[in-house]
């Protein structure tokens, strides 16, 4: 067991008793986070068993096989899954976001004859926090029949749009009200109108807070479930969640299948998280670590 | 700002966002509670019924039943997750050999698409596959009905909840941890306190906010639950395990009774609502603090 590096300053001389303390301690961390990362490992386990032996001997190493992922590939559309994924995503994440920014750049910039119009407005949007998705899922099946979207990509990409939009101006009205006011004045009287500003001046200094936007909207997307289990009839437009909601049809009793085609959803998700770890786990807790 | 602020630039920047938040959100939530007060089924036109989809309800033993669920997995989860993240965030913070990375680990599960999770975990519980019953098994513990049976449904649910969240907890104590003073634990040191006693009488009085954040995030979370029902057990047997959302989703997609669907989702609503505007207090309390 190593330890790492010490903090600046003195410190107290180590004693025997302190040393056992930390080594328990770190035993005692290595056990937990092992108990939690379990069930990951347990599926990898099962998607390496022959599917015939899966139940009777798990555990085995001598059978392990890449047969699962050879049928799982074959009978699954990966890339039409994450491309249809892909789209619905990059779609209502740039515009969620654009239009988001827009939207909180009036509320926190620009002058209101009303300053109580302003208050009001920000206050429509964040009241959106409030809601639970859930209340949203019939009213928009029946919106997406009246405008003829059934079953498409925009049936999923509007009302995206529309949830990511309270999360997103809470951070970004947030951010823009403590902007310093001599950066855009100095950009008017060089001449810069209401484009350039916003281009040029305010969004270069926004990367973090909209990084976490595109993170928090992104996970969001990909892990949807409700919206496009309803949404979407289609199998061709079906996106990764909706997908593996199926798996169980799908595959029934093919149980090593069933775990080769989760594995093969969840690694990519893994090798995302683990390449942006440090954002993904400032974007998703944003909302509670800022208030 | 007053150059480039004249009405019409105003409204311009305004108006992508309004409509699509207003077609998309604010319509569809006046749709859903107009909705509640009607008899709208599968076919035929919707009439107004009063509040007749409301009174129903309380007749209606699966929706208690989806109500006690949801109350059940909401308790057992918080007492679980509350103390054991907090413990969690504070063994983490010791000085031990890559515990950045323990950390990262520890909060994977929470970005696993929760219908995964779900499927992930039918081959942990299930009374015949799973792996829980074969570990027990040799410990001559028979087969339990983890899911499907006709009580422990509920506990399961919790239990696969408690580990989609810890590590996001966690993250949030962890972060909450870093902003309780030095000086204050050092004051403490130098009076002789114990561990045990900075922890009970400085630590967690400072962290009340993040508490009070953590507990409301964890409470709206639980409204949440869907994704683990419908693949555990898919509300069965006969509703038995069906959370207030799967009770929900059943009666306006299943049985398309649209009238009693969005009145169950108006409850929901209105409870996610008092949920949420507890979490802004607290919020707001922590940031003037």
């Amino acid at each position: 067991m190593t330890i790492s590096t010490p903090p600046a300053g003195p410190r107290p001389v180590t004693r025997p008793r302190r040393r056992r303390g930390l080594i328990f301690t770190g035993l005692a961390a290595y056990l937990v986070t092992f108990l939690i990362v379990l069930p990951i490992l347990w599926v990898t386990v099962l998607s390496l068993q022959p599917s015939d032996t899966i139940l009777s001997d798990p555990f085995s190493i001598k059978t392990l096989t890449f047969d699962n992922y050879r049928n799982a590939v074959a009978s699954l559309p990966l890339l039409q899954m994450y491309k249809n994924t892909l789209i619905v995503a990059l779609a209502s994440v740039t515009i969620g976001a654009i239009v988001s920014f827009m939207a909180s750049y009036a509320l926190t910039r620009m002058v209101f004859r009303h300053p109580t119009a302003r208050s009001s407005l920000r206050f429509y949007f964040l009241a959106g926090l409030a809601v639970p998705v859930y209340v949203l899922l019939f009213p928009i099946y029946r919106i997406d029949l009246a405008l003829g979207i059934f079953g498409t990509y925009a049936a999923l990409i509007l009302p995206y749009i529309a949830v990511s939009i309270p999360f997103n101006t809470l951070l970004l009205t947030g951010f823009l009200r403590e902007f310093p006011k001599e950066l855009e004045e100095a950009a008017i009287i060089d001449g810069a109108g209401l484009f350039r500003i916003c281009w040029s001046v305010v969004l270069p200094t926004m990367r973090p807070v909209i990084a976490t936007i595109l993170i928090f909207n992104v996970v969001y997307v990909f892990n949807e479930f409700p919206f496009v289990s309803i949404l979407i009839n289609n199998p061709d437009l079906a996106t990764v969640s909706l997908a593996v909601s199926k798996f169980q049809g799908q595959y029934t009793v093919d149980y090593g299948g069933m775990m080769a085609a989760a594995t093969l959803v969840l690694l990519p998700q893994l090798v995302i998280y683990a390449v942006f770890q440090r954002h993904v786990i400032a974007g998703l807790t944003a909302g509670a670590v800022k208030g | 700002m007053v150059w480039v602020s004249s009405r019409w630039k105003i409204a311009l920047m305004l108006a992508p966002a309004l409509a699509l938040f207003t077609a998309f959100f604010v319509y569809p939530v006046g749709y859903a509670i107009a909705y509640s007060f009607t008899n709208s089924a599968g076919f035929g036109g919707a009439k107004f019924v009063g509040i007749d989809n409301y009174t129903a309800l309380l007749d209606d033993p699966f929706f208690w039943q989806s109500l006690r669920n949801t109350v059940v997995i909401l308790v057992v989860s918080l007492v679980i997750l509350i103390p054991s993240s907090f413990a969690l965030a504070l063994l983490l913070r010791r000085r031990i050999a890559f515990a950045g990375g323990l950390r990262a680990l520890v909060f994977g599960p929470a970005i696993i698409a929760p219908i995964l999770v779900g499927l992930m975990w039918v081959f942990i519980l299930d009374p015949k596959i799973g792996l829980l019953n074969r570990l027990l098994e040799p410990l001559g513990v028979g087969p339990i009905q983890w899911i499907g049976g006709n009580s422990l449904t509920p506990y399961s649910v919790s239990l696969v909840f408690v580990w989609s969240s810890i590590g996001f907890a966690m993250t949030i104590f962890y972060a909450g941890l870093q902003l309780v003073p030095n000086d204050v634990i050092e004051a403490a040191k130098l009076d002789g306190a114990t561990s045990w006693q900075q922890l009970r009488h400085v630590t967690i009085p400072m962290m009340r906010e993040t508490f009070a954040i953590v507990t409301v995030l964890l409470i709206t979370n639980v409204f949440k639950i869907f994704e683990l029902v419908y693949m555990l057990t898919g509300g069965g047997p006969v509703h038995r395990s069906e959370t207030l959302v799967s009770y929900m989703y059943f009666v306006t997609f299943t049985n398309q009774r649209y009238g009693s669907g969005m009145a169950i989702a108006v409850v929901i609503f209105v409870l996610g609502a008092l949920t949420s505007l507890a979490y802004l207090a607290a919020a707001r309390r922590r940031s003037l603090a």
